[in-house]
């Protein structure tokens, strides 16, 4: 899992720490006679950006030049409400403007081919590495012990091209970037750019991260990651501290905003099999969900209580379906979705929805008696797959079978004809 | 890369040694594995060294380190395969240890842990590379050599020979489930497998796809490569230029699934799966793929003339753009290139429903769609035979501590079996929700309940001398509180005396088991007939013992202290519900048959008159009729068929009981139960006492 970090953060905690020069940077929600100060002690001149979780913020043309406190005022109030790609401005804050000579780019990962870090760094800084072309960019992998030294760096600037007076300064600059970068358990960093002024004197003037919550290192003493107001329902934010609460199985789901399929889905790579296949053919499924790795029975039951809570009382079909599993007791998972089914149709009404269900894997027939057992008392109208049947082919049939359950609702509503008088095709 | 060969990763001479073996996953996994090709020489676990993990194929040792694990096995035993099951956070220090003990003994680490840090797997992968250690995973299932009947990890899940047949596809995977899913599907095609490969999906892959396409080339076995593919890194990109580069002599036929993840921003379910730059997305690894194969994605439908431009493409391989497609893919490729099938028989793949039941629905929806149940396929058909007979179909046992399926309370409102407790109140009797609480479902009729109602109340008393009345008013007498008191009628009951109703009903079940009997008021079967059978057998049986000279077991609930001289017999209470069963023109099997039974060990000569059919046989007769379509569908275990009449009595005579106390208490004097001790005999023991010296 990882945890997005954007400049804000880096300026309020990470340069002053790692030694990473940095424009001086005030938060928007200051009060009007310290932003004015800041103006003044900038040399009459700020930026005002948005601390959002989204890169591209310049080129949306979100990060503003601002020359007196009326401009700052009405540019940090406008700012703050600014959303780029669903994702929404937590605050605006202003940063002082770096004259440029030069800009740099530079950007640390694992690198799936070298299998270790690798620092990226162009001279072309502040654009999209993949636009800049090959000979203008080099990469190279950095020992995982040993980390980057400035003989690595100084070689890599100076196969760039780097004005020699500024090699050394630049190396130390990218050495104290992977320090923070493995300091911290990050797992990628890109600082982009780095403006280099007249002087000669480098400042990172914009940075993003993924830190990897997996690394222990992630949890780092005295800093506080703000939260953002990102655009995910209360549903996923419900299954992401679910998902986080154990290790034992997955929990994971992603919004897709659909309408009509409740999709309990099993296993990483079948979960994005079946979800495209079901929006392919207009299933509209609501999420997508992976609730494999063998969960143990309460984890089970957490996870679809959760789902149907949210999602039961305006889902049209629910599906239950996952491949031939190696290792998750099908029994375990069938019950407990069995048991939240039964819990939720006592608790909080009838339901009335077909169940579309395919698995296969450890003691599946046990599994498939136990949720036909709660589905025929439920007079749940459904059809249970084996593993001899693709979970695409089961896919299509729910689509299929929900796209045709909507046509009868539909001819309904426009109150023609009862539910019981529609004729078979 | 230290191996040469696909299987060096795995063959059949390989010993492998789990981490963690204990844990809930590993001892599962392995006891599995030992089964299918026992080739798990030892384990270890830290803290938990000297436990075993039985197996079907014996026992595993598991030490309480890697060094000791080593140090404690035979030369010949030593593994050369580990799988490491440990813990996230443990893992970069096993691995340490493997590396620092395990160096020229140690082949490959297969890790299965998920939620391992990139940081962890970028130092193993380099102190394992250093020590000459090939690494796969992290977050593998594991892989199977199908050739060799050996597998390590999960691949295959319980019954690995299911899915994996000997072969001649490799299929590599980012997804664990899809291997096995995948190998399944390659069946429909006549195709088996010869490697079942998962690669994991963190961020790093260990063992990229490149190196297990070097290695599949030179498989014997291998002629054709399944590959399953995930958005997320270049490791496709990466294989790609290797084979272009190399030139490669395997066709490949290749899924990548994961086009959502762009189009939607989520992520998906494998920690790896992050779109991050283009290179790395589903959409340019499929323009990859079809621009190597030199060929469009296959299209199900499309007649493929055998041309020297299709042979050269499918020579290289061909993507598909739906998973179940891969059959006819393969199918493709094997026709046009003259491969040889592997299996004989081929079914494709299609619409296959085990169960079908869409009621209503069935009808207003198109046909297509409106599925009868098809054909189960073995092994499955007979697995679900088996559970049928079992009760509940073999319902999964879980800890029930804080747990009920019979009471629930939302905070708002208590209900039994989904039933809202303030409901009942309103519109139902005690006995109603007795009957709720005890078999999960209210009674069907309002004779049922009344029949049930009998029981509770033919149960309160038999009069103050019952030896559970009298335990109440010993109580009673010692000056105990009410509940108490209660306690000790209840403890004054037991299988002779009030809980001979069980017996009856585990007689009754093993009298009528074999005869398929779905309502026992609605059954018209020659009770008579079977009661002389069972009265002759009866007889039998207590001459054979009578001569052996040993007991021999009685019928129970036949026979009563009270009623027993007259030529026939009745227990009045007995007689009360026998008559309203028969006033509200029903039959009781049960019932009928104990009265036959009565009247033929009479006949036979086993009883001198015909014995009384006692109160706990008509409760057992009432509480089996109530529980008998639950026991019956399986919805309800025997035991508590069983316990269910024992309970009803229990419950009425704790309530006469309650009544003896009131009475005793209030009326009695101190210690009146009290025995004096002139009254008291003393019997001499029949044993010398001389042996017994101070």
């Amino acid at each position: 899992m990882g945890l997005r970090v954007a400049e804000f953060t880096f300026l309020e905690y990470f340069a002053s720490s790692y030694g990473i020069p940095a424009p001086r940077h005030l938060a928007g929600t200051a009060e009007i006679a310290e932003i004015k100060k800041a103006i003044k002690e900038w040399g009459g001149v700020a930026l005002v950006k948005p601390d959002l979780l989204s890169g591209r913020r310049g080129k949306a043309g979100y990060v503003v030049t601002v020359r007196n406190i009326h401009e700052a005022l009405r540019e940090i109030k406008r700012v703050s409400s600014l959303e780029i790609n669903g994702q929404m401005t937590r605050i605006a804050y202003l940063v002082e403007k770096i004259p440029a000579k030069l800009e740099m780019y530079t950007a640390i990962t694992y690198n799936t081919e070298f299998l270790s870090p690798s620092i990226t760094v162009s001279l072309e800084g502040g654009v999209d590495i993949e636009d800049v072309a090959d000979e203008k960019k080099i990469t190279i992998p950095v020992d995982i012990y040993r980390g980057l030294d400035a003989y690595q760096a100084g070689e890599v600037l100076s196969k760039l091209g780097c004005p020699q007076n500024l090699i050394s300064i630049l190396s130390r600059s990218m050495i104290s970037f992977w320090d923070l970068f493995i300091s911290t358990g990050m797992e990628s960093a890109e600082i982009n750019p780095w403006i280099i002024t007249p002087e000669g004197k480098p400042y990172a003037c914009d940075f993003k991260a993924v830190i990897d919550e997996s690394n222990y290192k992630s949890r780092i003493p005295g800093v506080i990651f703000p939260e953002y107001p990102e655009n995910i329902t209360d549903f996923e934010e419900e299954m992401n501290a679910w998902d986080a609460s154990s290790h034992q199985g997955q929990a994971h789901v992603s919004d897709l905003g659909g309408t009509r399929i409740l999709p309990i889905l099993f296993g990483g790579g079948a979960s994005t099999i079946i979800t495209e296949t079901l929006e392919a053919l207009g299933g509209s499924p609501l999420f997508l969900s992976d609730f494999g790795g063998n969960p143990p029975y309460e984890r089970m039951l957490g996870t679809a209580r959760r789902c149907f809570d949210y999602h039961l009382a305006h889902a049209g079909l629910l599906l239950i379906l996952g491949g031939k599993a190696n290792n998750t007791f099908i029994d375990v998972t069938f019950q407990a979705i069995a048991d939240a089914l039964m819990s939720y149709a006592e608790e909080k009404g009838p339901v009335n929805i077909p169940v579309v269900i395919g698995r296969g894997g450890p003691r599946l027939v046990k599994g498939i008696l136990a949720i036909k057992q709660v589905l025929e008392y439920l007079k749940l109208p459904h059809v249970i797959f084996g593993p001899d049947t693709p979970v695409t082919l089961v896919a299509e049939y729910a689509a299929g079978l929900i796209n045709a359950v909507e046509q009868i609702k539909e001819d309904q509503n426009e109150g023609s004809q009862s539910l019981g008088s529609v004729k078979k095709e | 890369m230290k191996a040469a060969s696909l299987s060096d990763l795995l063959k059949k001479s390989d010993r492998i040694a789990v981490s963690n073996i204990t844990g809930r996953e590993a001892s599962k996994v392995s006891a599995i594995s030992q089964k299918y090709c026992a080739n798990i020489s030892a384990g270890w676990a830290l803290g938990k060294g000297g436990q075993k993990i039985e197996t079907p194929r014996g026992i595993i040792s598991a030490f309480a380190t890697f060094e000791e694990m080593l140090r404690m096995t035979p030369a010949e035993r030593k593994p050369n395969k580990i799988l490491v099951y440990s813990p996230p956070d443990a893992v970069y220090g096993e691995v340490k240890e493997i590396v620092k003990y395990g160096e020229k003994i140690v082949e490959t680490i297969f890790i299965v842990t998920e939620h391992v840090s990139v940081e962890v797997t970028a130092k193993i992968s380099q102190i394992c590379r250093q020590a000459n250690i090939d690494v796969i995973g992290c977050n593998t299932l594991g892989m199977i050599n199908t050739h060799d009947r050996v597998r390590i990890g999960a691949v295959g899940g319980e019954s690995p020979e299911e899915t994996f047949t000997p072969g001649s596809v490799t299929v590599i995977s980012n997804s664990g489930n899809m291997v096995n899913t995948i190998a399944s599907y390659l069946i429909s095609a006549g195709m088996g497998t010869s490697f079942g490969i998962s690669t994991g999906k963190d961020r790093l892959i260990l063992f990229p796809l490149k190196d297990f396409l070097t290695l599949a080339e030179k498989d014997e076995n291998t002629h054709l490569i399944v590959i399953y593919a995930e958005p997320g890194g270049t490791y496709e990109h990466d294989a790609i230029e290797m084979m272009k580069k190399n030139g490669f002599s395997k066709p490949l036929v290749v899924y990548v699934a994961g086009e959502i993840a762009e189009k939607h921003g989520i992520s998906l379910g494998h920690a790896g799966a992050v779109v991050e730059g283009r290179k790395s997305s589903a959409k340019a690894k499929e323009e990859a793929f079809d621009e190597y194969f030199s060929i469009e994605a296959y299209k199900p439908g499309k007649h493929y003339r055998k041309t020297e431009q299709l042979t050269k493409a499918l020579s290289r391989g061909i993507r598909v753009q739906v998973l179940h497609h891969i059959p006819e893919a393969v199918t493709l490729i094997v026709n046009t290139l003259g491969v040889k099938k592997d299996i004989g028989r081929t079914k494709s793949l299609h619409l296959n429903p085990w169960f079908s039941n869409l009621g209503d629905l069935g009808r207003h929806i198109p046909a297509e769609l409106s599925l009868a149940p098809g054909t189960i396929p073995a092994p499955y058909s007979g697995q679900f035979k088996e559970q049928m007979r079992t009760f509940l179909h073999g319902m999964v046992r879980q800890p029930m501590k804080n747990a009920s399926h019979s009471s629930s309370n939302d905070g708002v409102t208590p209900r039994i079996y989904g039933y809202s407790l303030m409901d009942i109140m309103k519109t139902r009797s005690f006995t109603a929700a007795l009957i709720l609480y005890w078999t999960g479902e209210l009674p069907r009729d309002q004779f049922e309940e009344r029949l049930a109602e009998m029981t509770l109340i033919a149960s309160l008393t038999n009069g103050p001398g019952t030896i559970s009345a009298q335990g109440a008013k010993l109580s009673a007498s010692a000056g105990n509180n009410p509940n108490t008191a209660m306690i000790a009628n209840l403890a004054s009951i037991g299988i002779v005396h009030g809980g001979n109703g069980s017996k009856a009903v585990e007689f009754l079940i093993n009298c009528f088991e074999k005869l398929d009997i779905k309502d026992i008021y609605e059954e018209s079967i020659d009770v008579k007939e079977l009661a002389s059978r069972i009265a002759d057998d009866f007889k039998k049986k207590k001459q054979a013992a009578k001569e052996a000279g040993l007991e021999y077991a009685r019928i129970p609930c036949l026979g009563h202290p009270v009623f027993r001289d007259d030529p026939v017999n009745y227990d009045p209470r007995e007689q009360v519900i026998y008559e309203f069963i028969k006033k509200s023109g029903k039959v009781n099997i049960f019932f009928e048959f104990y009265h036959h039974l009565a009247q033929a060990l009479k006949d036979n000569g086993s009883t001198r008159n015909v014995l009384a059919v006692n109160l706990d046989a008509a409760i057992a007769c009432v509480w089996i009729g109530i529980c008998w379509s639950r026991l019956h569908d399986k919805q309800m275990t025997l035991k508590r068929a069983i316990d269910i009449p024992f309970i009803a009595f229990a419950l009425g005579r704790v309530g006469g009981g309650a009544g003896e106390f009131l009475d005793h208490h209030d009326f009695g004097t101190e210690m009146d139960m009290r025995i004096p001790v002139k009254e008291c005999r003393a019997l001499t023991r029949p044993r010398k006492l001389k042996s017994y010296k101070a």
